[in-house]
């Protein structure tokens, strides 16, 4: 390589020494960028924050908790816990471990609990949801052995490079087809969110950790008794009714979340405050603004009463494309009022919970 | 986030590091810490004699020093001398090596002691075809020795990223886009790699984005391997960058 070549990014000359397209410096910047939004930001981890019992894990340590396993490397850390990538030795397939976080584990009934949800997660067999292999617990973990994917989620797809409406349009079907699943097998996800929506290489949707919150937080009294911070979930995505009467959470918190999630897939932004229609914020065919708006109701009887009904209103914009409207569309006036009325209900109440 | 008290490189708490067993252990050196200043040396050795050359020793001699230095640190516990205020290895190193070259009597001895032992496995003449490459600017010694302790760092973290992906059979897709790692996005040839490898073009740009983290976590973890806090490690990762950035 020549002396005087430089880099297309930095412009800074490129030493004769280094491989082509090893910008030493840009190299470098790598180390200062954040991890994934989904890790780094506090306002996007579930907010169980509870203490915990500080145990200090080594892989090694780990390697010899599941003996049957090859531990290749962490895949993924959130409120929840840690997952690996590791390999069955005998089966010689790749699975994920999910180690649940130890401090969250305490409370006297959780074996029990644990075992009755891990169970009803193993009953659900979908294309679309990823598969329970076992669970059970080793030493002070609880685990769960799943079906590993082998690609990304929402959030690194939205970060890395963004989401057109078609893109974002083609992947909302498979989710309500995975979550109708759950919902006629009588299982609430209750934590809808672009880190638990995986994508694999092929394009296809896993969604991952059904029922998971329910573990952490069985119960309304959690809440009031123990205080805010019992509450699981991630508050920008989480149905009012889950903030304020979680007991009476049914199926249809799920549709309030994939309303956030489609929401901010369309417009990159969450709905907060009084947001705006997703059409007035991007150029996208109008009648999504009634689909979002629909699912975001507060009142859960005044949403799509199964997710279904997205999959349908979904599919039929997506077969009948009426182009793009301009900013100032054609919005029927009485839509563009009930965003504006539309307050995010539980943003108030996550600065509660998060203090 | 909250810690979760996992081994993590995300976690908050610092991980034991090599370079920490080396201090804990102090005077009273374990074959663990024996074992980890031993991976160290042969991860830096090649800055330490650039070092050397760059003060004027000639190949040989430059071999057999740095050698000998080595095999001191290893042989002596010279951990023992480390600054706790200076709390890095490269420091510490740089430190120590210096020391080490302006004792004429300790160079002289040492040159018998490990001119022919390879206690650590380094093509000698690898290494002096690529001080060959070095550039040739009226630059110190010091700052050969931080210039090529920073392509190290760099090189260390992406032979670890490689390992990883061999290990789960992706080699493929990661010779395919190392050489993007820290490229902007827009100039990835996202297609021409979908193609080569039969993949979909987004699931290459999910890739690219994947391993820019990786690459990024690995990063950090071998800085991590060199210093005792996160602080440091912050501090470590500002000066190897301004080494880079000529600043």
């Amino acid at each position: 390589m020549a002396d005087d070549q430089i880099c297309p990014k930095c412009g800074a000359p490129l030493p004769a020494d280094v491989a082509p397209g090893h910008c030493p410096k840009c190299l470098m910047q790598v180390g200062f960028e954040s991890q994934d939004q989904a890790v780094a930001d506090p306002a996007e981890a579930p907010t169980a924050v509870s203490g915990h019992s500080g145990v200090t894990w080594d892989l090694d340590q780990l390697a010899s908790l599941f003996p049957e396993l090859e531990i290749i490397k962490q895949v993924g850390i959130g409120g929840m816990g840690v997952v690996y990538q590791a390999r069955q030795k005998q089966l010689d397939r790749f699975v994920a471990v999910k180690l649940v976080r130890p401090d969250l584990c305490d409370d006297p009934t959780f074996s029990e609990r644990f075992t009755r949800e891990a169970r009803a997660m193993a009953r659900l067999s979908h294309p679309a949801i990823i598969n329970v292999f076992d669970f059970g617990q080793r030493e002070q973990f609880y685990f769960f052995i799943m079906e590993f994917v082998d690609g990304t989620n929402l959030r690194q797809l939205m970060q890395s490079e963004g989401l057109d409406a078609t893109q974002a349009l083609a992947v909302v079907p498979q989710i309500c087809e995975a979550l109708q699943y759950a919902h006629d097998e009588g299982i609430v996800h209750r934590d809808i969110k672009p880190e638990n929506i995986l994508v694999d290489t092929k394009g296809r949707i896993k969604i991952a950790d059904f029922g998971l919150a329910k573990l952490i937080n069985p119960e309304a009294t959690d809440f009031t008794l123990t205080g805010a911070k019992q509450v699981m979930g991630t508050p920008h995505y989480m149905a009012p009714e889950q903030l304020e009467r979680p007991l009476e959470v049914d199926h249809r918190a799920d549709i309030y979340s994939l309303g956030v999630v489609i929401y901010e897939m369309l417009t990159g932004e969450l709905p907060l405050g009084r947001f705006s229609s997703p059409s007035e914020k991007v150029q996208i065919d109008v009648r999504l603004d009634e689909v979002v708006l629909r699912a975001l109701q507060k009142e859960p009887e005044k949403r799509y009463q199964q997710v279904s009904g997205i999959k349908t209103d979904i599919e039929a914009v997506s077969a009948s494309p009426t182009g793009h409207s301009p900013r100032q569309s054609v919005v029927p006036p009485t839509v563009r009022q009930a965003f504006n009325n539309l307050q995010y209900p539980g943003y108030g109440l996550y600065c509660v919970v998060n203090c | 986030m909250d810690d979760a008290g996992f081994p993590s490189p995300h976690s908050g708490r610092f991980a034991t590091t090599r370079w920490s067993i080396v201090q804990a252990a102090g005077v009273q050196a374990t074959p663990n810490s024996r074992h980890a200043l031993e991976e160290l040396c042969a991860t830096y050795w090649y800055p330490l004699y650039a070092y050397v050359r760059r003060r004027g020793y000639q190949a040989d001699d430059a071999q057999d020093l740095t050698q000998s230095f080595v095999l001191s640190l290893l042989e002596r516990n010279a951990v023992q001398r480390a600054d706790p205020d200076r709390g890095r290895f490269r420091s510490f190193l740089l430190g120590s090596l210096n020391k080490f070259l302006s004792d004429e009597t300790r160079k002289q001895g040492a040159q018998k002691r490990g001119g022919d032992r390879k206690i650590l496995s380094i093509n000698v003449d690898d290494v002096e075809n690529r001080y060959q490459l070095e550039p040739t600017d009226d630059i110190t010694p010091e700052a050969v020795f931080e210039r090529r302790w920073a392509l190290t760092v760099l090189d260390a973290a992406l032979t670890r990223l490689q390992g990883d992906y061999e290990r789960v059979g992706k080699l493929p897709l990661f010779e395919a886009l190392r050489g993007h790692i820290g490229a902007d996005k827009s100039t990835i040839p996202n297609r021409e790699v979908a193609e080569s490898l039969s993949m979909q073009e987004g699931a290459v740009k999910v890739a690219a984005h994947r391993l820019r983290q990786e690459y990024r976590d690995a990063l950090r973890a071998e800085i991590a391997q060199t210093v005792t806090n996160s602080k440091e490690l912050d501090d470590e990762l500002t000066g190897l960058f301004q080494t880079l950035s000529g600043t």
